[in-house]
């Protein structure tokens, strides 16, 4: 595989992360709003709508985990590792990508016995005509990609370019 | 042995820089494998069951309105009809900055929203009319905690999830309190007007009272659609979070038009990137309250403060140094998610009403805001004022006098919290 090919893998995974996050927000927001329109408006109401909204709900939660870490927007502490020296930072670094990286492995794990449960059980959902698992089946495949999300980032500064400077976060 | 172990995993990730969601997760799990015999698929469920608590869904729909709202110069209207008001009193830039966090809070269920919305503006603002920038960025990044004291507001949301209290009511509660502290940041302002010699601005006439009132009007009458529909039982707090979205969505693209349609898709994906972050930390927060709660901990806590025997006033003393110690170092709504349960029992116990327990945490949440390490506010401050982080800490600490007041009111004057969710009830 060139390096190009990956980068292009990469920049269409970001935007469609994007426009996945775009759709399931608007989406909710409009399907929560005709259903009152519909109570209100007809006196009626869609049977799936709510178990629909709570659902992309937690998609867009999933699949907003990983987008957050590309885009800086997960909080941390940074009380120690702001006074650490640039080798210092990048053993915490370290640490802290082994411990997200075990995190996400447990949580794949964990996830998938879930799934693989909710198979057994073959049970549907309350109002969406589809099985559980195919609903909640999002939940692993969601933490393998904050995994892979978390090595990208943490990449600059465990294995800087030669030349380059390494950020080491906040300027004091 | 248990809980310091799960709360110890803590606090090392957290220093090592994991993120918040991560850390409390991580610890969580380990704690679970080493100590009890829960499986990880229970953890699993737990974590996927966590993002389908109906109320939570108002939490993207609120932080969709706001942010709306922000791109779509209501702020800079509120900020026009804030300074028409006052703008004439000796530091009346100030004071405008202030009464524009207050009406920008009621658009706006969070804090560091309230400080981006005000403060990107204001902090300019007010360097160029002869404040000092540390001035200016240190009482913005305290007065935009308000942002979650005047409905909507995401804690309360957290907390009436966790509590099944109502979140009408919470939000209810919140007005007088937040009207006060307003009331109390504006006082604070007009004595040090004095002692620093602040300017004053040329006074408005009432038509560019009523005018820029007009305007600010439409960003205004969110709050009263919120909070009208919630009370009328037209519809759910979540329902009313959605409309308020797409309300504001109108607004700011068809009334005031400053957004343009081709902007909207970023605003929205802007939202969903801060949903995505809050949700994750609160549904990691769920899984450190459940290792918690089949440890009893809860529990064992609630029974411990009982035996002692605090009358109120003590235990309360003690609740808010705890949660002051914990604000200062999680996220807000992971606190309220992690001490409600264990705060609840004993409160209803001491016959101290739900919903003022809710605002004690809120206005405790608020201080956690402005205090480090873990102060959005002041992280956003340093941002937008383009100030160190350090100088931003600096000149917010001595604003947190006026907050710590205002807690030490709300705690032992539950009059303030009450009384209009008791009128309306």
């Amino acid at each position: 595989m060139s390096v190009p090919f990956v980068q292009r893998v990469l920049k269409a995974a970001d935007r469609l992360e994007e426009i996945f996050m775009i759709v399931a927000l608007t989406f909710m927001t409009v399907l929560t709003v005709f259903q009152v329109v519909l109570r209100y408006g007809f006196g009626t109401g869609i049977v799936w709508s709510l178990e629909a909204t709570t659902y992309t709900f937690a998609w867009l939660v999933l699949i907003g985990m990983s987008y957050g870490v590309r885009t800086e927007a997960h909080i941390a502490v940074d009380l120690v590792t702001s006074r650490l020296s640039s080798g210092a930072a990048r053993v915490f670094a370290f640490v802290a990508l082994v411990c997200g990286l075990a995190y996400c492995a447990l949580m794949i794990y964990g996830s998938s016995l879930f799934v693989e449960r909710l198979m057994t059980l073959g049970t549907d959902a309350r109002d969406i005509p589809l099985p559980r698992w195919v609903l909640t089946g999002l939940m692993p495949i969601a933490f393998v990609l904050l995994a892979l999300r978390l090595v990208q980032a943490a990449r600059p500064v465990l294995w800087p370019r030669p030349g380059k400077t390494i950020n080491t976060g906040d300027a004091q | 042995m248990t809980a310091g172990f799960l709360i110890g995993a803590l606090l090392v990730l957290l220093l090592l820089r994991v993120p918040i969601a991560i850390s409390l997760g991580l610890s969580s799990i380990l704690t679970m494998l080493l100590f009890a015999d829960q499986s990880l698929v229970a953890l699993a469920q737990r974590f996927f069951s966590a993002l389908q608590v109906y109320p939570l869904l108002s939490i993207p729909f609120f932080i969709l309105a706001g942010a709306l709202m922000t791109t779509g110069g209501v702020a800079k209207r509120m900020i026009a009809f804030a300074n028409s008001l006052v703008g004439h009193f000796r530091g009346g830039l100030a004071m405008a900055a202030l009464l524009a966090c207050a009406l920008f809070a009621a658009v706006s269920g969070s804090s560091p929203a309230t400080v981006v919305a005000v403060g990107s503006i204001m902090i300019g603002g007010m360097a160029r009319s002869g404040y000092t920038r540390e001035f200016a960025a240190g009482m913005i990044c305290n007065a935009g905690a308000i942002g979650i004291l005047i409905p909507p507001s995401i804690v309360m949301v957290v907390y009436g999830a966790v509590t099944e209290t109502s979140i009408g009511d919470l939000f209810i509660a919140g007005v007088v309190p937040g009207l006060m502290l307003t009331g109390m940041f504006m006082i604070a302002v007009a004595f040090l007007a004095r002692r620093l010699n602040l300017p004053r601005q040329p006074r408005a006439d009432w038509r560019t009272v009523l005018r820029t009132g007009r305007e600010a009007i439409w960003g205004l009458l969110l709050v009263v659609i919120i909070l009208g529909g919630i009370y009328s039982g037209i519809f759910t707090p979540t329902e009313a979070a959605a409309v308020s979205a797409v309300y504001a969505f109108v607004i700011a693209v068809f009334v005031y038009r400053d957004v343009g349609l081709r902007d909207v898709p970023r605003v929205i994906a802007d939202a969903a990137k801060v949903t995505a972050m809050l949700m994750f930390i609160i549904a990691n927060a769920y899984l450190f309250a459940f290792v918690l709660t089949t440890e009893q901990v809860p529990q064992t806590m609630s029974q411990w403060i009982v035996d002692l025997g605090l009358p109120p006033w003590a235990f309360l003393i003690m609740l808010n140094a705890l949660l002051l110690i914990a604000g200062s170092f999680m996220e807000a709504t992971s606190v309220v998610l992690i001490f409600a349960p264990i705060m609840f029992p004993i409160a209803t116990a001491l016959g101290i009403h739900p919903v003022h327990l809710g605002i004690i945490m809120t206005v405790n949440m608020e201080i956690g805001m402005v205090t480090p390490p873990v102060g959005l506010n002041l992280f956003v401050t340093s941002g937008i004022a383009k100030l160190p982080v350090t100088a931003v800490i600096r000149a917010a600490i001595p604003w947190l006098v006026v907050l710590l007041l205002a807690l030490v009111i709300v705690t032992y004057v539950p009059w303030v919290s009450l009384v209009l969710p008791q009128w309306l009830n």
